[in-house]
């Protein structure tokens, strides 16, 4: 099927409907707390009021999903090369994106779009803040005809890449990695505790919130819960609350990480990788390999045992807001996948060069600043103002304890290695990240000393990216400037293309 | 993509940034800061005299506040001055090299093939001195982004130049 895409198009007829169900899910999740108070609590009367007021809703939705629908169009204006997109029934809206300023085309979908049978288009660019082209409702074949329209002349900027295609042309259809569903489960055990606790919390007190604001506490009896308390010894309590805590978090994360990331297939396509991934809604991303700037591996204890690991590549950016948009995940993969991904992206496997040590000084600044000055502020506060928060004394200790122990391993993880080509920096308590640029994607460098810190002969040192900073505190300075000073002789030689 | 040749290199030959001789910024610049401080601490004082005058409790606190009215100030112009006497730049052939920082010494440093383009900003204290600001963008966002505040403005409109022909010299 040959497509026009010169002449103004509209969404899928079906799209009407993408944005009517879109429209009712976001009200319906906004008030959902007054549904449920209104059918709880609710007399004959009211349901009639409640059951118009709906209908009413409804009518008004619809009419305005149709015109929506009907004043969106899309085209490309071959002229002057942009994809135009036209949007709004009373205020129009006309998006203009240079198709050589396009660095993503993601196609996507959602709940409500797979129940249709319809695809989500974004289109990505890297620099402006202005509003990015976003199509709600079209078919796959016409997604992917689009697509590949919008990403053609990308192919023709990058001459030597056609060889390339060709080459990979036999391969193509291959899936180039496929995480197994073992992997996933893996990574969903053993990362990412720290955000499921933030999310349960979060989930908590958003239903408190909403009850409380409904006027309906009551619903909560408090004290039949008192009643169960009391019941048992607090240790006892207490255990099994974190023995709850635990088995939530553990089932939280597994849930998500497949949620987000089943199937996850990442494929070679014209010199760059297509990631699709996704159970409920699948997302797919390109991810071109000479625009990435940051790539960062992390791995703890348990995934060295378990050979898992996850990656995570920052692409350029030119604002901090779409940071979360030029982040891309590959969650499980083994030792042997995050080499042939490394190889991939950076075309030969980036080496552990000179390693570079921090000075013992980093350890003793952060030990004061995260315990002494704490654990000062506490023992004062307990016994000039008020000695009652001194019963937490225990508390107290644990921290400092724990805190120790996490800044003891930050600092021995903590290393930067300089290869010929290649920058790792290695941080990171538990996490244990490495972080890879190539020196050529470097745009400026920033060396910073304290003035005391002269004589001792130790800096800092920022490597500013499009996708980021990476910064190595307290390292010998006149090793630094001399890395400095050959990088810098490095970027200024040659021509390479850093995006 | 052509693979380029990397024989090793003599590190020690290479020429060395922390080296260079920094160009000062323009004596002006220090009274430019002087009189936007000077504005800052203006503002302050009549805040403070008029809380003196209409907050009838306030009047117990006069000495305190006037004491630290005045430390303030002397700190305010130290650090001024420090951040003054700090600032240098220097172009080079490849890269321009801008030191700043009042406790710290930052040295940025950026080639002049990873500039996106320049600016130049005259700011209405700075227009009254004859001063300009050059502004270098690069692709690394707001951290890698450099201003080199107080150059004489016919000297910033030849950076300016310069730079630009750097710039169009790479594409």
């Amino acid at each position: 099927m040959e497509v026009n895409f010169n002449q103004p198009q509209r969404q899928s007829a079906i799209g009407v409907l993408v944005i009517f169900l879109e429209m009712i899910f976001v009200l319906v999740k906004n008030i959902w707390p007054i549904i449920v108070i209104t059918l709880l609590k609710a007399e004959d009367k009211s349901v009639w009021i409640g059951l118009l007021i709906a209908l009413a809703i409804m009518v008004y939705f619809g009419v305005y999903s149709f015109l929506k629908y009907r004043n969106f169009t899309f085209y490309i204006d071959a002229d002057i090369d942009e994809f135009v997109i036209n949007d709004g029934i009373i205020n129009k809206t006309k998006t203009a994106i240079q198709l050589h300023k396009i660095q993503q085309v993601n196609i996507k979908q959602n709940f409500i779009q797979r129940l249709i049978g319809v695809y989500a288009m974004d289109v990505d660019t890297a620099g402006s803040d202005q509003k990015e082209g976003n199509i709600k409702a079209i078919s796959h074949t016409l997604a992917l005809a689009l697509k590949s329209k919008l990403l053609e002349n990308e192919g023709k900027a990058v001459i030597d890449q056609a060889e390339a295609e060709v080459a990979q042309a036999v391969q193509t259809k291959a899936p180039f990695l496929k995480i197994n569903l073992v992997s996933l489960l893996k990574i969903g055990f053993t990362s990412n505790y720290v955000k499921s606790i933030g999310l349960i919390l979060t989930f908590f007190f958003t239903i408190y919130e909403n009850l409380h604001q409904a006027g309906a506490e009551d619903l909560v009896d408090t004290d039949r819960i008192k009643g169960l308390v009391d019941g048992y010894s607090l240790l006892y309590t207490m255990l099994v609350f974190v023995l709850m805590m635990f088995t939530v978090i553990f089932v939280i994360n597994v849930v998500r990480t497949l949620i987000k990331f089943f199937d996850y297939t990442v494929t070679k396509q014209k010199g760059s990788l297509m990631l699709t991934y996704g159970l409920i809604s699948t997302q797919s991303t390109i991810l071109k390999p000479e625009k990435v700037q940051i790539v960062k591996v992390s791995e703890n204890y348990f995934q060295r045992k378990l050979n898992v690991l996850e990656i995570k590549i920052r692409q350029a950016i030119s604002d901090g807001k779409k940071d979360s948009k030029s982040l891309i995940e590959i969650p499980g993969c083994n030792t042997a996948e995050r080499d042939e991904i490394l190889k991939l992206l950076f075309h030969e496997l980036p080496l552990k060069g000179v390693m570079m040590l921090p000075n013992f000084r980093r350890l003793i600044f952060s030990v004061f600043l995260i315990i002494i000055l704490p654990l000062t502020a506490y023992f004062t506060l307990g016994k000039f103002v008020s000695p009652e928060v001194l019963e937490y004394q225990t508390g107290a200790w644990i921290y400092a304890l724990l805190m120790a122990t996490l800044l003891f391993f930050g600092y021995r993880n903590y290393r930067l290695f300089v290869a010929d080509k290649h920058i790792i920096k290695q941080s990171g308590a538990w996490d244990v990240d490495q972080e890879i640029i190539q020196i050529d994607k470097i745009q400026a460098i920033t060396t910073s000393q304290l003035f005391w810190h002269k004589s001792l002969n130790i800096g800092s040192l920022t490597m500013h990216t499009a996708g980021g900073n990476i910064t190595f505190h307290l390292g010998q300075f006149d090793q630094i400037n001399e890395y400095v000073n050959r990088w810098l002789y490095e970027i200024e030689t040659s021509n390479s293309n850093w995006m | 993509m052509t693979e380029f040749s990397n024989e090793k290199i003599d590190t020690t030959q290479l020429p060395r940034y922390e080296a260079v001789p920094l160009t000062a910024l323009h004596p002006n610049y220090w009274k430019e800061l002087l009189v936007a401080r000077g504005l800052l601490v203006l503002g302050l004082a009549i805040a403070l005299v008029s809380a003196l005058i209409f907050i009838e409790e306030f009047i117990d606190y006069r000495w305190i506040a006037a004491t630290g009215f005045i430390v303030f100030v002397v700190l305010l112009l130290l650090i001024t001055n420090i951040t003054y006497k700090k600032k240098a730049y220097a172009f080079r052939t490849h890269d321009v090299i801008f030191r700043s920082g009042i406790i710290a010494t930052n040295t940025m440093v950026i080639p002049y093939n990873r500039v996106q383009h320049v600016a130049l900003h005259e700011g209405w204290i700075a227009r009254f001195f004859g001063l300009a600001k050059i502004e270098i963008f690069t692709a690394g966002g707001m951290s890698s982004d450099l201003e080199i505040p107080g150059i004489a403005k016919e000297e910033a409109e030849n950076i300016k130049q310069l730079l630009m022909g750097k710039i169009q010299k790479q594409l």
